[in-house]
């Protein structure tokens, strides 16, 4: 047997020395390369799951937000369309009241037009009525010539009464 | 044409130990792997480069791999590092074996000039190593992970005659599993370099080309076998036995 082995070139020694080399190997290789290796290979499996995750959340979030938008905007526009019902309404009422206080102005205008001419036409009959006298008086010197002093007062005052008649 | 020699050839000596040039070329292997080691592990980050990239896609293979024979990733990668050391030093080793100088280059031992270096796996000390490391390590994991008593009760079984005797055809294959190993990566590897040297001293030039390709796929797919059979019998100690 022992010559069997030597004639193989089996040898106790040399048989350790390839042992011992494969276990420093074992271990460098287990330290250096396996274990980092493979704690790197979870991490990053642990990162790709996390931000599949997060995306995912991110996209029911998106869905909830969009979904949250569309409401907002209906509400909007319903408040929009009452806005401007309230306004066309508000404007209607503002407008009749306009109209309203216009012809109120108007009426109070005329009236005040109206006043005032008859005060115009009251001052220009006082002044009318003032200078008549004198007047009627000239005519009638011129007229008759004749004792204006006896007559005048009875005439003045009979074209007076006439004038106040009229 | 030089000689062709089964045994390892002796070069020089260190206190009791010998160096054969198989010996020098599996220190230069094993320098190789721990130069790689710490590059691969200066390298590691959590967005690969190009090599921890190229490395990590053979890991996951092999794991992947393991995954389906041992049928759970958590035993996978517990025994990854076995595995894969046996694999990748067997390959590195072979592929080393059929660079220029490994058996050209010669060194004077004092009696005669033989190779400075040697194929690792055409000495049947490395083989017989990694395959008694295969079988004693499977055995321990079968242990640690059955039950001594469980485990060691394949082999020692004295409930009735007929499991004694497969008790002893299981120790029996056991060994035979050993001398398969061994003879079978020495065999190869070393027929792979008895026919180079006859090749390159017939035909020196060009022809021996398809030959070194022939011995790339060999010495890969001889790795892959080793480290196959060693995951197959991880995959048979670990598994729950019923009787």
């Amino acid at each position: 047997m022992n010559e069997l082995l030597e004639q193989l070139g089996i040898n106790w020694s040399l048989f350790l020395w390839q042992a011992i080399n494969f276990f420093v190997i074992l271990i460098v290789l287990t330290f250096f390369v396996y274990k980092p290796l493979i704690k790197v290979i979870k991490e990053r499996s642990q990162k790709i799951k996390e931000g599949l995750e997060k995306a995912e959340q991110a996209g029911i979030r998106l869905k909830e937000v969009d979904n949250i938008a569309k409401g907002k905007i209906k509400e909007a526009e319903a408040e929009s369309i009452n806005i401007i019902k309230n306004t066309e309404e508000k404007s209607k009422i503002l407008e009749r009241e306009l109209q309203k206080k216009n012809e109120e102005k108007q009426v109070q205008l005329q009236k005040e037009l109206q006043d005032q001419l008859k005060k115009q036409l009251e001052e220009n009959k006082k002044l009318v009525l003032s200078q008549a006298g004198e007047l009627v008086k000239k005519a009638i010197i011129k007229t008759v010539e004749l004792k204006p002093e006896a007559i005048d007062d009875a005439l003045i005052k009979k074209a007076v009464s006439e004038i106040n008649e009229v | 044409m030089e000689e062709i020699s089964l045994r390892a050839q002796e070069l020089f000596h260190i206190g009791g130990f010998y160096i054969t040039n198989a010996i020098l070329l599996t220190l230069v292997a094993g320098f190789v792997l721990i130069v790689f080691s710490v590059v691969i592990r200066s390298k590691v980050k959590i967005i690969p480069g190009k090599l921890q990239g190229t490395v990590e896609m053979g890991l996951e293979s092999l794991l992947g791999l393991m995954e389906s024979v041992l049928g759970s990733m958590e035993k996978a990668e517990k025994y990854l590092p076995l595995v894969a050391t046996i694999f990748i030093f067997i390959l590195v080793s072979n592929l080393l074996g059929i660079f220029p100088g490994v058996g050209s280059l010669t060194f004077y031992n004092g009696s005669e000039h033989v190779p400075l270096f040697r194929s690792p796996a055409s000495d049947l000390n490395f083989t017989l190593a990694f395959a008694v490391i295969s079988v004693i390590v499977t055995n321990i994991i079968g242990m640690t992970s059955v039950g001594v008593f469980k485990h060691l009760g394949k082999y020692l079984n004295f409930k009735n005659p007929i499991t004694f005797f497969i008790g002893i055809l299981e120790i029996i294959s056991e060994i035979a599993k050993i001398i398969s190993l061994t003879f079978r990566l020495f065999g190869n590897v070393f027929a792979g370099e008895v026919l180079l040297t006859i090749i390159f001293f017939l035909a020196p030039y060009f022809i021996p080309l398809p030959f070194l390709f022939l011995e790339i796929f060999v010495g890969l797919i001889q790795a892959f076998i080793f480290a196959m059979i060693t995951l197959v019998s991880i995959s048979l100690h670990t598994a729950e036995h019923e009787h």
